[in-house]
């Protein structure tokens, strides 16, 4: 039995791979992807962070200065890994209006405290007891940082291991327009 | 008597009233205990974890689920509602949180795709169906012509022989 014939057979085949295909773009093509954060370009989540020394820090205390967010846990390895790169940078930093924050997520407190006397260096870390900074930020998972610029607009996110090549690219790129205001 | 069958009825109607509003009221308290969590659960099903492959937040163990799912209770017991919730993850996460895509913009192929191959599918198969009963008809009816044909020329030649066989 003969359903279709030859140009019936290549007009279904090609009505199959049509669909296929506008299927496959509607999935894939132009579609915003989990690592590029909606929040570059618009106003920093606020926050307020219980340092390990006792002490609250937000995000508004900071105004017109620039801010490396750093999300970090003491199980991560390569939050081990940045901690060096992060360190000297901010030694670099820290008299140019730049703040260095870490923010420790999902970790037990004495873990993150002997993890901090190794590898925390001189700048604030704090944690944020009601656990929300991590998804106000849309943190999918650590290390992952957040530059943010003097007028509290998050203009970049890395997700990753930084490098002191890495944080010296986006420290600059995000005092830029602080520059050329002034 | 009849003072008694009063009484009884009262005490009746109070007893049959009390477990009526005793009733309602622990439906309501269990409703509302149970909208949270149904709504939560809900949303929860809604979003995808971030950090896994393939899971919704609502059947994931990581900690990121976990703090999604206390953040969306957090925001339900607000006062929030459900679409304000969702908007609130999608500006952290952006649009590939959402576990089915909004239909909007080329999301509608996603949408309408699927419609479009089923129906193409299911007129395919109707056409195939139709064509086949078709075809077993004729088949059919060409079978009996063949085979009524082939029983008369046989009678026929019993016949002749028959007759043969007489004179």
């Amino acid at each position: 039995m003969k359903v279709l014939g030859n140009s019936g057979k290549i007009v279904v085949l090609i009505l199959i791979l049509g669909l296929v295909t506008l299927m496959g773009y509607a999935i894939f093509g132009n579609r915003d992807i989990v690592k590029i954060s909606p929040l570059i370009g618009k106003q920093a989540p606020g926050f307020t962070l219980k340092t390990f020394d006792g002490q609250e820090l937000k995000l508004s205390d900071l105004e017109g200065k620039t801010v490396l967010l750093n999300f970090w846990a003491s199980w991560c390895m390569p939050c081990r890994q940045e901690a060096g790169a992060l360190e000297s940078s901010w030694q670099k930093y820290k008299d140019k209006d730049v703040v260095f924050v870490g923010v420790n997520v999902w970790d037990d407190n004495s873990n993150a405290q002997k993890y901090l006397s190794k590898f925390g260096g001189g700048y604030t870390h704090g944690l944020d007891p009601n656990e929300e900074i991590q998804v106000d930020y849309g943190v999918g998972g650590v290390p992952e940082t957040f530059f943010i610029d003097s007028s509290g607009n998050v203009r970049d996110k890395f997700t990753g291991p930084l490098t002191e090549q890495i944080i010296d690219y986006f420290v600059l790129k995000t005092k830029q327009p602080q520059e050329n205001e002034s | 008597m009849n003072n008694y069958l009063i009484k009884s009825s009262h005490i009746l109607y109070i007893f049959f009233v009390f477990i009526m509003l005793f009733g309602f009221q622990s439906l309501s308290v269990a409703d509302e205990g149970k909208n949270i969590d149904d709504q939560t659960k809900e949303l929860s099903y809604l979003l995808m974890c971030p950090v896994c492959q393939g899971q919704s937040v609502g059947e994931s163990n990581s900690n990121l689920a976990h703090d999604m799912r206390d953040i969306i209770r957090k925001q339900l017991e607000a006062g929030r509602s459900k679409e304000e919730v969702l908007a609130y993850f999608v500006s952290s996460y952006g649009e590939s949180i959402l576990a089915s895509p909004p239909p909007k913009g080329i999301n509608w192929l996603l949408w309408l795709l699927p419609g479009v191959g089923i129906i193409l599918g299911g007129i395919g198969i109707t056409l195939y169906l139709f064509k086949a009963q078709k075809e077993d008809k004729n088949e059919g009816s060409q079978k009996i012509n063949t085979q009524a044909k082939m029983d008369n020329e046989y009678m026929k030649r019993i016949e002749e022989e028959l007759k043969d066989s007489d004179s």
